[in-house]
């Protein structure tokens, strides 16, 4: 009985989520099979043989990988560090590292314009000790949005590791030393299996978050177009509902594959993570 | 000549002492336990050997050859956890490869040394489980085999067996002992539990506030503490401090407070420090106060002060007008809180200690 009334719990939450997201979703996946009435896949067959909108795909998995990889290079250390000090310090490096996402995406992104910019602060500086003689054109590249990404999402890696790195036994690294194992062999064979399980959760978000993102490609990206502002300039600009449908779907397949992806390559690297 | 020797080593926590000017020295295939209550710097000694951690100063040999600089990875020493410390993500046979792997054996020396290896710690079948799928005790004897298979100059066992229940414990540690007498490795043991100590080594070294206090084999030092911290800690407790002390051919003669105490001559006490009297609860025995005091002395009139039923015996705290004795004695008419009594000291069952 007590088991079955617990059950109750779930349904206002399954209910907001069955209302107002599960069906839409099925409806917008619904509707991108039907064009003016009949079934059909022609909408999708379409969108693989248009070179341009291949090519925002490409560059939106690309933009999204880089910063997943850069994300981890960069978080890795960091999170390591963090889990090695004192409480005290430790919460102190926590709340630097997650300032990023506390702040306005719109205003961070302003502030890599004027650093990054044709005239920005990187290129004055550059050109004034002489390093370039034409100012670095980054400022509306992908190269621009990586930076904005990896700057907005780097603390979700930082977090999601320390929680598998603080709960790492230090015997089971010193017993790997005992053994024979060089500080990189330490690392390769016991961190980072180890770390699997984080490194999993932390890479889906950053890359879920990158190939999802809006504001930072649309402010750094100028005229380079990712598959979210592809999708809002059909939906909005050009009030094409039935292209932004399948977009967004072609979004949530791709999303799904890479979780799966990932979650695979984790397997094998810690079969027990 | 000794396999390796600890030469005047100091190590210091937080600006704390842990060890200083420690000395220790341990021949080959030996079996020597550090025992000690917690804090005493026994399991410090142990990371120290294992090159965990660095001394401030001091010397450590192996071999006569300076290893005080020697890493952890060069150092070919096998060592047991706690808590095991098995990788959590690799099978059984995963585990105990992967020292073997870290020397590039080639895959069938590794099959075969693993095999045999796991048939020495009775884990023959159990290859592909992984660690969570192991009891304690298999667990720990997966631990003892990845430390054995890189053929270990040393093997450290840290209270290797502190995490299991009674029965396990007992069986766990004659099956240490038969592995290390069958491969003749020299081993190194930290634990707080004496009994253990003492049932698995060749020699004991007590140790107390970052110095060894007595190494000897486990029968001397259960018979002849040297200090009075090694005879509290091995169960001597009651304590007389003499204030004269006269040698005799055969024996010692000592006082306190007009009372006069005989103690058997033998190698070890008659060492000018040696001043206090120390006597188990076993070795007292109580008799009514109407017989005959001894007039030879060893004898103390006496009150019944306590008494707590242990089972086995009865345990007693008698008042006397030298200080509060404990002794355990069995018998069918227990004495009753009150009681005059005369309590007396065998002359061989009392040791000297500094």
């Amino acid at each position: 009985m007590r088991n079955r009334t617990i059950y109750l719990l779930l349904l206002p939450g399954a209910l907001f989520l069955t209302i107002f997201m599960v069906i839409p979703i099925l409806l917008t996946i619904g509707s991108t099979f039907f064009n003016e009435g009949s079934f059909s896949f022609e909408g999708y067959l379409h969108y693989f043989q248009d070179k341009y909108f291949i090519g925002i795909l490409l560059t939106t998995l690309r933009v999204s990988l880089v910063t997943t990889f850069i994300c981890i290079l960069l978080g890795f250390p960091v999170a390591y560090y963090i889990s090695k000090v004192g409480t005290r310090t430790k919460v102190l490096l926590l709340l630097l590292s997650i300032f990023p996402l506390l702040t306005s995406s719109v205003v961070r992104s302003f502030s890599w314009m004027i650093i990054i910019g044709k005239n920005g602060v990187l290129n004055k500086l550059l050109l004034s000790i002489g390093l370039i003689e034409e100012p670095l054109n980054i400022l509306y590249t992908p190269t621009a949005i990586i930076i904005g990404l990896v700057h907005l999402f780097l603390p979700l890696i930082i977090i999601t590791l320390i929680g598998v790195l603080e709960n790492m036994d230090e015997d089971l690294l010193t017993a790997a030393e005992s053994l024979g194992a060089s500080r990189l062999g330490v690392f390769t064979k016991v961190v980072l299996p180890l770390s699997m399980p984080g490194l999993v959760i932390g890479s889906i978000l950053v890359f879920v978050g990158s190939f999802t993102a809006y504001t930072t490609p649309a402010l750094l990206g100028g005229k380079q177009r990712v598959i979210s502002t592809f999708l809002y300039q059909n939906a909005t600009t050009l009030n094409d509902w039935h292209t932004a449908a399948i977009v967004a779907t072609i979004m949530i397949v791709i999303t799904l594959l890479v979780t799966i992806i990932m979650n695979q390559i984790a397997y094998k690297i810690n079969p027990k993570g | 000549m000794a396999l390796f020797t600890l030469e005047n080593i100091s190590v210091a926590y937080n600006k704390q002492n842990i060890l200083q000017d420690f000395n220790l020295e341990i021949e080959e295939g030996k079996f020597v336990s550090l025992l000690g209550p917690s804090g005493c710097g026994k399991t410090t000694t142990l990371r120290l050997i294992a090159g965990f951690l660095e001394s401030n100063n001091g010397k450590f040999l192996y071999k006569g050859k300076d290893y005080t600089k020697v890493p952890v990875n060069k150092r070919n020493f096998g060592f047991v956890f706690q808590n095991y410390a098995l990788f959590p993500h690799l099978t059984i046979f995963d585990n105990v490869a992967f020292g073997l792997r870290l020397r590039k054996a080639s895959k069938s020396e590794i099959e075969k040394r693993v095999a045999s290896v796991l048939e020495i710690v009775n884990l023959r079948g159990f290859e592909k489980r992984y660690p969570k799928e192991l009891s304690g005790g298999q667990r720990q004897r997966v631990a003892i085999a990845r430390a054995l298979v890189i053929e270990p100059d040393l093997l450290l066992f840290d209270e290797p067996l502190s995490n299991l229940d009674a029965n396990l414990r007992e069986n766990m540690r004659i099956e240490i002992r038969r592995i290390q007498q069958e491969l003749g490795i020299t081993t190194v043991y930290v634990s707080h539990d004496q009994e253990e100590c003492f049932a698995i080594s060749d020699q004991v070294a007590i140790m107390n506030k970052g110095i060894i206090e007595q190494l000897s084999d486990p029968a001397t030092i259960y018979n002849y503490p040297k200090t009075k911290f090694v005879a509290d800690f091995i169960g001597f407790k009651n304590f007389i401090e003499f204030e004269n002390r006269t040698i005799h051919e055969n024996e010692i003669e000592l006082s306190k407070s007009g009372f006069t105490f005989i103690v058997q001559k033998n190698q070890a006490n008659t060492e000018s420090d040696r001043k206090i009297g120390a006597i188990r609860p076993d070795n007292l025995v109580i008799r009514p106060f109407q017989e005959l005091v001894n007039p030879g002395g060893n004898e103390l009139p006496g009150k019944v002060k306590i008494r707590t039923f242990l089972g086995r015996s009865y345990q007693y705290i008698i008042e006397t007008p030298i200080g509060d004795f404990t002794v355990n004695q069995e018998m069918l008419v227990p004495y009753q809180v009150g009681d005059e009594i005369i309590l007396e000291f065998p002359a061989n069952k009392m040791v000297l200690v500094k």
